[in-house]
């Protein structure tokens, strides 16, 4: 009894586990059609407004076709590209991906050869740095969609109050974070000249650069670690004075959310990209509005919020070496390639020539991104970020187009590295021994 | 529906408690024997047939990757073979790299002394947290329960997002409150993650923190099962609680406590996320590794991200052998 | 105080043991436990409610005096948020009954029945467990592509149950042995089947078995989020922790208040779900053979 019992059920649950899989076999058809091309767009800075335009002007130019975006988080984006790109039935026809992770799927084969199209797209006018993380043996694979550069937000009053001047050098600078230190204008505990936490290597890397060093240098066919060079050297002991006289941030914590002690009264400058302008929220201009509240009156006073904001706030880009000159800082930003899966390349290089296409690269640039195609990047406007931002980008370095950069990323080297230099140590050794974890990295 | 009636049901002996009772077959053990006759193709194919629907999603959704993962680290497998390049065999060469490399012996050490801490702490904590919960009353229990529910149930993003900013240096609850109320104003910019121990230290917090509920939950309902009669024939022979605790009741939930505590060391070795997370909120990456994350950073070379997992099954298997020979015993 | 009523149930004889001061302390201990617990979670909700720019502050703010409901108003009328539920409920409530039915099977299968094979089977599940799993979403991922069941319910739940039923087979076997097979054969001996005794008697005493695995099960799939990010693709098809960390990216610098108010709002249904089957686990005994 019990048995058969027993039997026919297990029968039976194998019967429904079947009935399952049979049942969702019938959406295959769907992904691998041929009149849909998917574009798959890196987070939230592509404004609607972009795609909007981009899927009317494809769908305008190819009868019977469509187009969709889909948006995928950065923080996913690695692993989706692992999996997606290698699908036949899933992959996207075209894809957006950040600059540093560009050189693996780059060098892993994961994109088609445009080469031929990169002259119609904008040949040397393109971002430089960023053509070359998307080429390999002179072929290239990717090219750039956007570019961001960080400037240096800072409290002016409190300039004021300490008689600093905003720098003109990268000398400059540093007397001037430190002098803040010092001063203290606001008498706030824990106070920093410059924000600049331990690990925060992305606008560390901006006194190596500018000093004429780099992170790796290419010899013969291998990668090596250069931060032991000497004007790699030079410009850590730089990074290592700020560290030490003019900084109180952690050194555990990275870049995120830099104008959070700014805001709290505890820093007088900070850099990050110019978008960093809508977090600032300084307690003196704050309304207290409540978010839910649409009325005119809310709207006026949040206006207004903004405007004491930027008023009380000034941005620069880092200055260079010598005066008139910005310093070389790190490049963010975006690169756009077309999956070497995809079954629709005729309609993706379609999609490319609308993305390089005057319209939308002055489109890019009105929205605040460095257009692909410099040319187009005066189209960023004369206000004060726009101007910190284009005179920080067009002198701006990416890391190393080595293939496998991503991984020295991953393992977080250099974060790690720049906390040792926050932590007072001996630079020659530090950078030796870091030197030597990106070299059997690339390796 | 009649109620079962058991009026003549369980007498058990009260004392000595005797360990769970094995499961005793109503027949004989079939296998050891002859079959009878008459059993039936039906009836022998029946334990089978209750195997199969678990069996055939887990061959199929575990069983070949896990595989796959096995043949890989036998080969050069990264993102370009994705691709379509050919994956050459390169023999042991992935497990000769990182055995021959002294971090990766050094990430095992910490790995297994940070699961065997954690493993012990949080079963120490779960079963007095368990044993507490028998104790009092509907609702205690109830607030109980469900506060260790929403820690254990709420989305990890925004757990781990609130423990970073608990222990930030600059703005954290932590120093906030060892400096203001208690007056330890050195502790004021303290940063915890910055040194390994101290790392270490609020890695544990976490992790027991996490892992607590589902020990307590577990070990509960294990707790339950023990019968009201078993307990109340010892409190009639003099034990008292602590005894009835440590020889009846425990005694009565090891195979459930074994389960737990194996589970426990496996999933600690492991650890992953609350490493990850604090490892980005700006702890020294590379003097905080454990082996989930030494793996994860590998993770782009998936052949030698195989060799790792290859090799942290041996180190599990040796952690738990006492384990699981004693529980296999138990199995005859 | 003591010695309950003679016949009363078992479960309130056990309540009523201990005396009354004892008792009291040990809820407050309880309580207190509680809390510890809570707290992380009290500040989560906490900071749901206060505006961003008193989240971060050297002096923290412990209640959300002059708070804000914008956060819960924005997550509620988020229309992506009722879609990713509907995705979560239908991936988790799916994965929850197979599991939770083949898992009991097999482990009848192994703690009822003698047959060959059955130590390495034990064994097996064992050891699935011990493998790292982070390098195994390619080869997943590969299998559900040919099959055609990426960005499928369907697809997600198959991984899911694969991985949720070597966890629930082994901790219900646990479960299986505890109940001794005493009182079956008693029962047996009371003129019922075999099968009937199973069920009258055995599978009662299970209850909190299978309730504390499916709460186990319950949350593995209601938070996984490795999976389901190669997995489901497809914006549409997003389940909650997807779009709890498309909140985290959906401006450039995060709102966190609003992140915090998605994740309160997702814990919601597993506290749902849990005072739902709660009474099951206590309520085993009391239904089951050793009532009187």
């Amino acid at each position: 009894m019990t048995r058969v019992r027993t039997s026919g059920l297990a029968a039976a649950s194998v019967g429904l586990l079947l009935a399952l899989t049979a049942c969702g076999g019938g959406n295959e058809a769907e992904a691998g059609g041929s009149e849909e091309i998917r574009l798959w767009l890196a987070g939230s800075d592509t404004p609607q407004e972009l795609r909007d335009y981009l899927v009317e002007t494809f769908e305008a130019e190819h009868e019977g076709m469509s187009l969709v975006i889909e948006e995928q988080d950065w923080s996913g984006l690695v692993p989706r590209l692992q999996t997606a790109l290698s699908s036949e039935s899933q992959t996207p026809d075209v894809v957006e991906i950040g600059n540093t992770q560009s050189p693996t799927f780059t060098h892993a084969g994961a994109f088609s050869d445009i080469s031929d199209l990169v002259d119609e797209l904008g040949g040397d006018d393109l971002l430089e740095g960023f053509v070359e993380a998307g080429t390999v043996d002179g072929d290239v694979y990717a090219v750039p969609y956007y570019s961001g550069a960080r400037a240096v937000f800072y409290r002016k009053d409190l300039f004021q109050q300490a008689g600093v001047e905003v720098p003109t050098t990268l000398a400059e600078f540093g007397d001037a974070a430190v002098a803040l230190q010092q001063a203290n204008p606001g008498g706030a505990a824990n106070f920093s000249g410059f924000w600049l936490p331990g690990q925060d290597w992305y606008n560390g890397i901006a006194w190596l650069y500018s000093n004429g060093g780099s992170l790796a240098e290419q010899d013969g066919d291998a990668w090596v670690g250069a931060l032991s060079s000497p004007e790699s050297q030079e410009g850590l002991q730089q990074v290592q004075e700020l560290f030490a006289n003019a900084t109180s941030a952690p050194r555990d914590a990275d870049s995120a959310e830099p104008w959070v002690p700014f805001n709290n009264g505890e820093a007088a400058m900070f850099s990050a990209p110019t978008w960093a302008r809508w977090s600032i929220d300084l307690p003196e201009c704050n309304q207290g509005v409540d978010p839910d509240d649409e009325s005119e009156a809310a709207q006026a006073a949040l206006a207004e919020q903004q405007a004491c904001n930027e008023e009380r706030t000034g941005i620069f880009p880092l200055p260079g070496p010598t005066a008139g000159e910005p310093a070389t800082v790190f490049a963010g930003g975006s690169n756009i390639a077309i999956p070497a899966m995809s079954g629709n390349q005729e309609a993706a290089r379609d999609l490319l020539r609308i993305i390089f296409s005057e319209e939308y690269q002055t489109m890019l640039a009105e929205n605040g991104l460095i257009p692909g195609n410099s040319e187009y990047a005066d189209a960023l406007g004369d206000d004060v970020y726009a101007q910190a931002a284009l005179a920080a980008a067009l002198d701006a370095q990416l890391t190393p187009p080595a293939e496998k950069w991503a991984d020295v990323e991953a393992a977080r080297i250099l974060e790690d590295f720049f906390q040792e230099v926050a932590s007072g140590a001996d630079l020659a050794e530090a950078s030796a021994r870091a030197d030597q974890l990106i070299t059997d990295t690339l390796a | 529906m009649s109620a079962p009636r058991t009026s003549s049901a369980p007498v058990l002996p009260p004392a000595p408690p005797r360990a769970a009772a094995p499961p005793v077959h109503p027949d004989p053990p079939g296998e050891r024997r002859p079959a009878p006759r008459r059993r039936s193709l039906r009836s022998r194919l029946g334990p089978y047939l209750l195997l199969l629907p678990a069996l055939v999603p887990v061959a199929v959704g575990l069983g070949y990757p896990l595989v796959r993962q096995f043949v890989l680290s036998f080969q050069e497998y990264g993102l370009a073979q994705q691709f379509g390049r050919p994956a050459e065999w390169v023999g042991l060469r992935n497990y000769t790299t990182l055995l021959s490399d002294p971090y990766v012996w050094g990430v095992i050490g910490r790995s297994v002394l940070f699961c065997l801490v954690n493993a012990a702490l949080t079963m120490a904590v779960g079963i007095a947290v368990a044993v507490l919960m028998t104790r009092v009353g509907r609702g205690a229990r109830i607030t109980l329960q469900v506060g260790l529910l929403l820690a254990w149930g709420t989305p990890v993003l925004a757990t781990m997002t609130v423990w970073q900013w608990l222990f930030d240096s600059q703005y954290g609850v932590v120093n906030w409150l060892l400096a203001e109320p208690l007056g330890l104003t050195g502790m004021r910019q303290h940063s915890w993650i910055i040194e390994p121990a101290s790392f270490y230290l609020v890695a544990t917090v976490i992790v027991v923190w996490m892992s607590v509920p589902f020990v307590v939950f577990t070990v509960y309902a294990g707790l339950l099962q023990v019968p009201e009669e078993c307990m109340e024939a010892a409190q009639l022979d003099g034990a008292n609680a602590w005894q009835r605790l440590r020889h009846l009741s425990l005694p009565m939930v090891k195979p459930v406590l074994l389960v737990v505590a194996l589970l426990q060391v496996i999933w600690d070795l492991r650890v992953f996320t609350q490493i990850y997370v604090l490892q980005r909120a700006g702890a020294p990456t590379r003097e905080t590794h454990l082996l989930g994350t030494y793996i994860y950073s590998l993770a782009k070379e998936f052949s030698m991200a195989g060799a790792m997992a290859t090799i942290m099954l041996v180190i599990t298997f040796v952690l738990t052998v006492f384990y699981i020979r004693r529980m296999l015993k138990e199995e005859v | 105080m003591t010695a309950a009523r003679p016949g009363a149930p078992a479960a309130a004889r056990r309540r009523a043991r201990g005396g009354g001061t004892g008792r009291r302390l040990l809820g407050l201990l309880a309580v207190l436990v509680a809390l510890v617990w809570v707290f992380p979670i009290y500040w989560m909700v906490n900071s749901a409610f206060l505006p961003t720019n008193r989240m971060r502050t050297g002096e923290p703010s412990f209640l959300p005096f002059g708070g804000t409901f914008s956060n819960f108003r924005n997550v509620l009328t988020d229309s992506a948020f009722y879609d990713a539920f509907k995705v979560s409920l239908a991936v988790t409530g799916l994965t929850l009954v197979v599991a939770i039915l083949f898992a009991f099977l097999g482990a009848l299968a192994i703690s009822r029945f003698r047959f060959r094979g059955r130590r390495s089977f034990i064994l097996t599940i064992l050891v699935v467990q011990m493998i790292p799993a982070e390098g195994l979403f390619i080869s997943q991922y590969q299998m559900l592509d040919n099959w055609g069941l990426v960005n499928a319910v369907l697809g997600l739940t198959i991984v899911y149950v694969a991985a949720i039923l070597p966890f629930t087979v082994w901790m219900l076997r646990g479960f299986v042995a505890g109940v001794p097979l005493e009182l079956e054969e008693a029962a047996m001996m009371d003129g019922l089947s075999r099968t009937g005794a199973f069920f009258r008697i055995t599978f009662p005493l299970l209850a909190p078995g299978l309730v504390a695995s499916g709460v186990y099960g319950f949350l593995q799939a209601w938070n996984e989020y490795t999976l389901a990010l190669v997995v489901m693709t497809d914006p549409d098809q997003r389940t909650l922790p997807l779009w709890l960390q498309g909140l985290v990216e959906a401006n450039r610098a995060t709102d966190w208040g609003l992140v915090m108010a998605g994740a309160t709002l997702i814990s919601v249904p597993v506290i749902v779900f849990f005072l739902f089957v709660q009474k099951r686990m206590s309520a085993g005994l009391v239904a089951g053979a050793v009532k009187g």
